[in-house]
């Protein structure tokens, strides 16, 4: 099972890199599109702005190689935080950017969407979900993830919505579009809770 | 709900661990290793790292230890000591920091914050500030491990490096730190009613009930500890449930149902 | 770079070690106020104090935890000397060699009452191991059960007062209030026995050990320390203490020393019975870059036994030399009782090993000699 991970230069790759060597995947930081084109599956980390994290992926290349094995290809993907954001239509942190488009719906600020709580959201939390995705398998609802952002997916069809985190109001916390899943909280960070995660990723 | 954090610090000077009172009579305890695999043992919340020397002797933050460091973490490590500069904030990230803390820089270049926020995201930026408390009971700002006296109050400190975009602040009180004698509650309370940021309270925690007071009376989002978790018999998951007794939401344990 | 002492030869890395302005640490001062200790004065007060519990022939009149090393041995004889009728406490150590055990029955034969508690082989292993792997510390069970056993026996005999040999806080420095302390409570054992993370709760909660394996382990509560009205003192209060005159009192009643300096140190008089002890002294040169010999050499150093550059010289020759051997019996047996390899053990010695204060190639990596050896960046100040 080879894991790559998408270096862009906005990620904790470290902390990712770890989480996935310690379940037994081999694992590759991409550092250039085409490493792309012989793994298993893709993590896009993230940690940071929207608009920067869009411009470091179109200014590498990483757009149309991300299209070419995602939805080509079909090579499932991960994206985590930034990186589950990026999979959206577009951003609204800094001004209005495109994202990825892997999964319809735009990133606003918690704030816009009635969370009227400190920010950013950081710390653990209970993730919620009414029906077990394949993600969430041997983890129980109500289980806390470490989430750390201030800005949150809202998806244009509750089809794609796997899981969601109260904090002032409902935020979307987990996506999936067939093979394309993105999860708010950093599971990589979020000890053994997050490493089944990560497992049932792996074993998708 | 949100997690009420508890969070162990580790104090890093030089070649080792080590304990102070009052931000003086530093004493060697221990390496850091051994600590960071006793937490991620336990499971704790998240985990701070202090550097307390680097902005003293403007040495770099040592990126190979903290690589070292991070291998052994599975939850949020934050790292902090003598950071200035943008590079060293990426360098820290890609090492395996999460989250990195700044103090003294802030005081000379305000506008760092403005800038590692917009680069890296508010997020992963925690601004630290010491504080002590003057002749006439008002708190002031310190700089370069609570030696330098910028002449700042906490309060108008505080707004700034929270309009300017820090994620969260860590918020020490000098004067009882290592003491264990109770946190301060009234400068944790006042800097957590003039921000909406997130405050983690740090500096003098004795027994669990400090930790209950500082989240219940002083508004605190999460509470770090040193002394207490590596020369007492307390640990954070003992902290943790003295929180839950009193109805102060914290993290579960993870039983996976089916067996990792 | 390391800093030392510009006295004796210890690097700042010590735990609870000070420099003061001039570059003398702390334990330099502290023996040094010796010479202002009425010691005449302290030996009138230690007899008072033992005249106090000493017991009307229905009990022992104290506990001597013992070792049967060279300073347990010393602590026997002057306890006798001194007319009372001690209880002897072994907590068996993790990994008895012959010399240990005949230097043992050597104490029992000095005509004291001696109770030897060994604690589950099986669980001590497996506690030797997770010490090692998660904290670098093989000893740490020992470090618990010294205190541990004693006190328990204590309260089990209901007998009060525990002699203890030397308070390692003044002879080798540490914050001063400490090293005027006395007797020995719950809290100094928090603060100064070496519990720096891992916890006896630890074991179960996370390590899986449950906890009825583990009652060697516990210090009894407060309650019951109450009841019997347990204390301790430090023998090292009201003597001056010293290991080589320990030694020779020692062996003038049939201690036996090894027949050579035991590796990794420079003397042959002590550390004679646990074999895991080399592995252990190894983690503190990797952790803090000084060993067992820098230990001993600055002991002697002090007393002027020995100059400051023979000391450099010593203990360049000595310390922290990665240890194949100890008291002869190799490594690879040493570590089968805990069913690791000698290539696991060198990983693991690799991720505790302080980076910092150790010579490294370009690439980061630690330079080591053909034996494994690390060379330190400075073996004294610059």
């Amino acid at each position: 099972m080879k894991v790559a991970i998408i270096n862009y230069g906005m990620g904790n790759l470290g902390s990712v890199r770890r989480a996935f060597e310690d379940l037994g995947a081999e694992t590759i930081i991409a550092s250039t599109p085409d490493d792309l084109l012989k793994v298993d599956k893709i993590v896009l980390p993230g940690v940071g702005a929207f608009t920067q994290g869009m411009a470091r992926l179109s200014a590498e290349g990483w757009v149309p190689a991300l299209h070419n094995a995602v939805i080509n290809r079909k090579t499932p993907i991960l994206g985590i935080c930034l990186g589950m954001q990026m999979l959206a239509t577009q951003g609204y942190e800094g001004g209005q950017t495109e994202g990825l488009g892997f999964i319809p719906g735009e990133i606003q600020k918690l704030d816009n969407l009635g969370c009227k709580l400190r920010l950013p959201h950081v710390g653990w939390n209970e993730v919620y979900y009414p029906s077990v995705g394949e993600i969430f398998a041997c983890i129980n609802s109500a289980t806390d993830f470490y989430f750390v952002h201030s800005y949150a997916f809202v998806p244009d069809s509750e089809e794609y919505i796997r899981a969601i985190v109260n904090y002032g109001t409902e935020i979307v916390a987990a996506i999936q579009k067939s093979h394309i899943f993105g999860c708010q909280f950093h599971p990589e960070k979020s000890s053994k809770a997050g490493r089944q995660l990560l497992k049932n990723f792996l074993n998708y | 709900m949100l997690k009420v954090r508890v969070i162990p610090t580790l104090l890093w000077k030089g070649f080792g661990l080590v304990k102070g009172v009052a931000f003086n009579s530093w004493r060697q305890v221990g390496t850091v290793l051994p600590a960071i695999k006793i937490y991620n043992a336990r499971d704790v919340d998240e985990m701070i790292l202090m550097d307390i020397e680097a902005s003293l002797l403007s040495i770099e933050p040592d990126g190979d230890s903290i690589e070292s460091f991070a291998e052994e973490c599975s939850m949020p490590l934050t790292v902090g000591g003598g950071i200035n500069n943008l590079e060293q904030v990426q360098k820290l990230l890609y090492a395996g920091a999460d989250k990195v803390t700044l103090n003294s820089s802030l005081y000379e270049t305000p506008t760092l914050i403005n800038v590692i926020a917009s680069h890296f995201g508010s997020q992963c930026l925690v601004a630290s500030i010491d504080v002590r408390q003057n002749g006439l009971g008002k708190y002031q700002c310190y700089s370069h491990a609570g030696s330098v006296p910028t002449h700042k109050c906490v309060v108008q400190w505080a707004k700034e490096v929270a309009d300017r975009g820090a994620g969260e602040i860590l918020l020490t009180s000098i004067d009882n730190d290592g003491t264990m004698q109770g946190y301060d509650l009234d400068l944790i309370s006042q800097v957590c009613q003039s921000v909406d940021i997130p405050v983690i309270a740090s500096g003098g925690a004795g027994k669990y009930q400090d930790m209950v007071d500082a989240v219940q009376q002083a508004g605190a989002s999460a509470v770090a500890a040193a002394s207490i978790f590596h020369f007492t018999e307390m640990t954070p998951a003992g902290a943790k449930a003295a929180l839950h007794k009193v109805g102060v939401p914290v993290r579960k344990i993870f039983a996976s149902n089916r067996g990792l | 770079m390391l800093k030392y002492c510009v006295r004796c030869v210890m690097p700042q890395t010590k735990p609870d070690l000070h420099m003061d302005t001039e570059g003398v640490c702390s334990a330099c001062r502290s023996f040094e106020s010796r010479k202002e200790v009425d010691w005449a004065q302290r030996e009138k007060e230690l007899l008072l104090l033992l005249k106090k519990f000493k017991s009307n022939d229905s009990n022992w009149d104290c506990i001597v935890p013992v070792s049967g090393g060279k300073d347990s041995t010393y602590q026997v004889v002057r306890m006798l000397q001194l007319g009372l009728n001690p209880l002897c406490v072994t907590s068996t150590t993790c990994d008895l060699s012959d010399l240990g055990r005949t230097n043992i029955e050597n104490i029992k034969h000095l005509g004291v009452d001696y109770v030897e508690f060994s604690p589950n082989p099986l669980i001590r292993a497996k506690l030797n191991k997770i010490g090692l792997t998660e904290v670098g510390d093989i000893s740490w069970p020992e470090h618990v059960g010294i205190f541990t056993i004693p006190v328990r026996a204590a309260v089990q005999y209901k007998v009060p007062l525990i002699v203890w040999g030397e308070n390692s806080q003044n002879e080798y420095g540490g914050p001063a209030a400490a090293a005027e302390n006395n007797t020995l409570t719950r809290g100094w054992l928090e603060e100064f026995g070496g519990l720096l993370g891992l916890r006896v709760s630890d074991l179960s909660e996370v390590y899986g050990i449950e906890s009825k394996f583990l009652l060697p382990y516990q210090y009894p509560s407060d309650a019951e320390l109450q009841q019997v009205g347990v204390t301790g003192l430090f023998l090292g209060h009201y003597y001056p203490w010293d290991g080589l005159a320990n030694t020779l009192i020692a062996q003038a009643h049939g201690f036996t020393s090894l027949d050579k300096a035991v590796e990794g140190s420079m003397v042959n008089y002590e550390n004679l019975d646990n074999y895991q002890t080399g592995i252990h002294d190894y983690f503190k040169f990797l952790k803090f870059g000084f060993s067992r010999t820098t230990d001993i050499a600055c002991l002697h150093l002090r007393r002027g036994r020995i100059t400051r550059k023979d000391a450099l010289d010593i203990v360049q020759v000595r310390d922290g030399k990665f240890p194949w051997t100890y008291l002869g019996k190799s490594l690879h047996d040493i570590l089968e009782l805990l069913d690791i390899t000698v290539d696991e053990f060198i990983r693991i010695c690799d991720r505790f090993t302080n980076k910092k204060i150790f010579k490294r190639d370009a690439s980061g990596a630690l330079i080591k000699d053909k034996d494994g050896n690390l060379e330190k960046l400075n073996y004294d100040n610059l």
